[in-house]
């Protein structure tokens, strides 16, 4: 009988063991979803389409959609950047309803944002950078920058998304002009 | 286990014990290395599977409750909480920034019931300060309820009709209502979104004297 309450004990102290081991697991997996993850929006995009290139988020475009975002009254469109390599410019011509910018790093976390009320007469054009290239561009605008807004991000890799607001059918291939007409190239300086 | 191994552990040990230095037999080993493993599979399963379902779950850490409509203004942003950095990380979510959004998601009624597909629902109240807001009708991966007509599950700020003090009726149902309507579909659990762009609200602060509208449910297809 003592030998069973003995064996009960270690079976007792294995479980209590292996719990306290289960929060310690827990808490080392948590942390390392973000680094492991295949599924994150990046890892999407870089299956779908290369650096530099806009692809469309939405279901839009054929497909199904590239990243699950977003408001069924919304298109979305993506690029992937690498500041190591240089600035990066976005611009698309053309008028619509209601755009909005993010700037996401490699894992998703939105670092910056902003919409068509920021932008100079509500056209976009912007330039993402680092703030060891914003000290460069600064001794020396050059005159085709002057307008655009200017997104210091201290970030390598990452990721630019427009937004824009489809109020109704009618607005559909304006929208989806605006955003065949957008442009995200890296910009020599 | 204990029960079985218990005895077989006691006996070779008394027996060999006076024998000297041969102080460890193996079936006191086998038992260490069982119980070694069982530690090792409750670490390891519990651990995995609590981090597997805490992500699973809709409700999380960091969020606002207004009424019945739930948002969760930190995630996606650096500051999160690893929750929702994992959850992000894993459905490849990329969140509404905060100069361009807030969405707000409600998976019950006034009353605590479930949010049904067959139901019909009444949405009414005032919104809160924004350029223009969305509401859409979503599944349980908040994508939006497939209705298998050109009308989609969804309704924009300058698409309905207002009363006379600027607050907003919606119903939302499989059928036809007058004024605004929200068309649903289907069967199962249902979730609305809500989501306010250009909105002051999307700053922390300005989100505690927010109200926002009431879903109270008509009444069901049987």
């Amino acid at each position: 009988m003592r030998s069973f309450y003995a064996a009960m004990r270690r079976l007792l102290h294995a479980v209590l063991l292996g719990l306290v081991g289960a929060g310690i697991v827990h808490i080392i997996v948590l942390l390392l979803v973000p680094e492991f993850s295949e599924r994150d929006a990046w890892s999407r995009l870089s299956m779908a389409s290369d650096l530099y290139k806009m692809t469309r988020l939405d279901a839009e475009a054929g497909g199904a959609p590239v990243v699950k975002s977003v408001d069924p009254l919304f298109y979305a469109t993506a690029c992937r950047f690498d500041l190591g390599e240089g600035m990066v410019r976005i611009k698309a011509p053309g008028h619509v309803p209601f755009w909005s910018v993010s700037v996401y790093d490699r894992s998703g976390h939105n670092i910056y944002s902003f919409n068509d009320h920021t932008a100079t007469g509500g056209v976009l054009d912007a330039v993402v950078l680092t703030p060891a290239q914003m000290i460069d561009v600064r001794k020396d605008l050059p005159e085709d920058l002057q307008g655009a807004i200017f997104v210091e991000a201290p970030i390598e890799e990452g990721i630019f998304v427009i937004r824009a607001f489809v109020p109704d059918d009618s607005w559909k291939p304006i929208v989806s002009r605006f955003f065949e007409q957008s442009s995200c190239e890296l910009q020599d300086f | 286990m204990g029960k079985s191994i218990g005895p077989l552990a006691t006996r070779p040990r008394a027996a060999i014990s006076p024998g000297g230095n041969f102080s460890c037999p193996w079936p006191f080993m086998l038992k260490n290395a069982l119980l070694t493993l069982l530690s090792l599979a409750i670490a390891i399963g519990g651990g995995g599977g609590s981090v597997w379902y805490a992500l699973k779950i809709q409700d999380g850490v960091g969020a606002i409750r207004i009424g019945q409509w739930t948002a969760f203004p930190d995630i996606g942003t650096p500051s999160a909480d690893p929750y929702s950095k994992a959850r992000v990380a894993r459905e490849g979510v990329l969140a509404l920034g905060r100069a361009e959004g807030l969405s707000f998601v409600a998976e019950r009624d006034a009353s605590g019931g479930e949010l049904k597909r067959e139901c019909t629902y009444t949405i009414e109240g005032g919104f809160p300060t924004a350029r223009f807001w969305t509401l859409y009708a979503a599944d349980q991966s908040l994508g939006v309820v497939e209705t298998g007509k050109p009308r989609l599950a969804a309704l924009q700020s300058y698409g309905v009709l207002r009363q006379p003090d600027n607050s907003v009726i919606i119903s939302a149902s499989h059928h036809p209502m007058p004024g605004n309507w929200l068309l649903t579909d289907g069967f199962g659990r249902m979730y609305f979104v809500l989501t306010f762009y250009d909105t002051p609200i999307a700053s922390s602060t300005g989100l505690s004297d927010v109200s926002l509208p009431r879903i109270v449910k008509v009444g069901c297809d049987a």
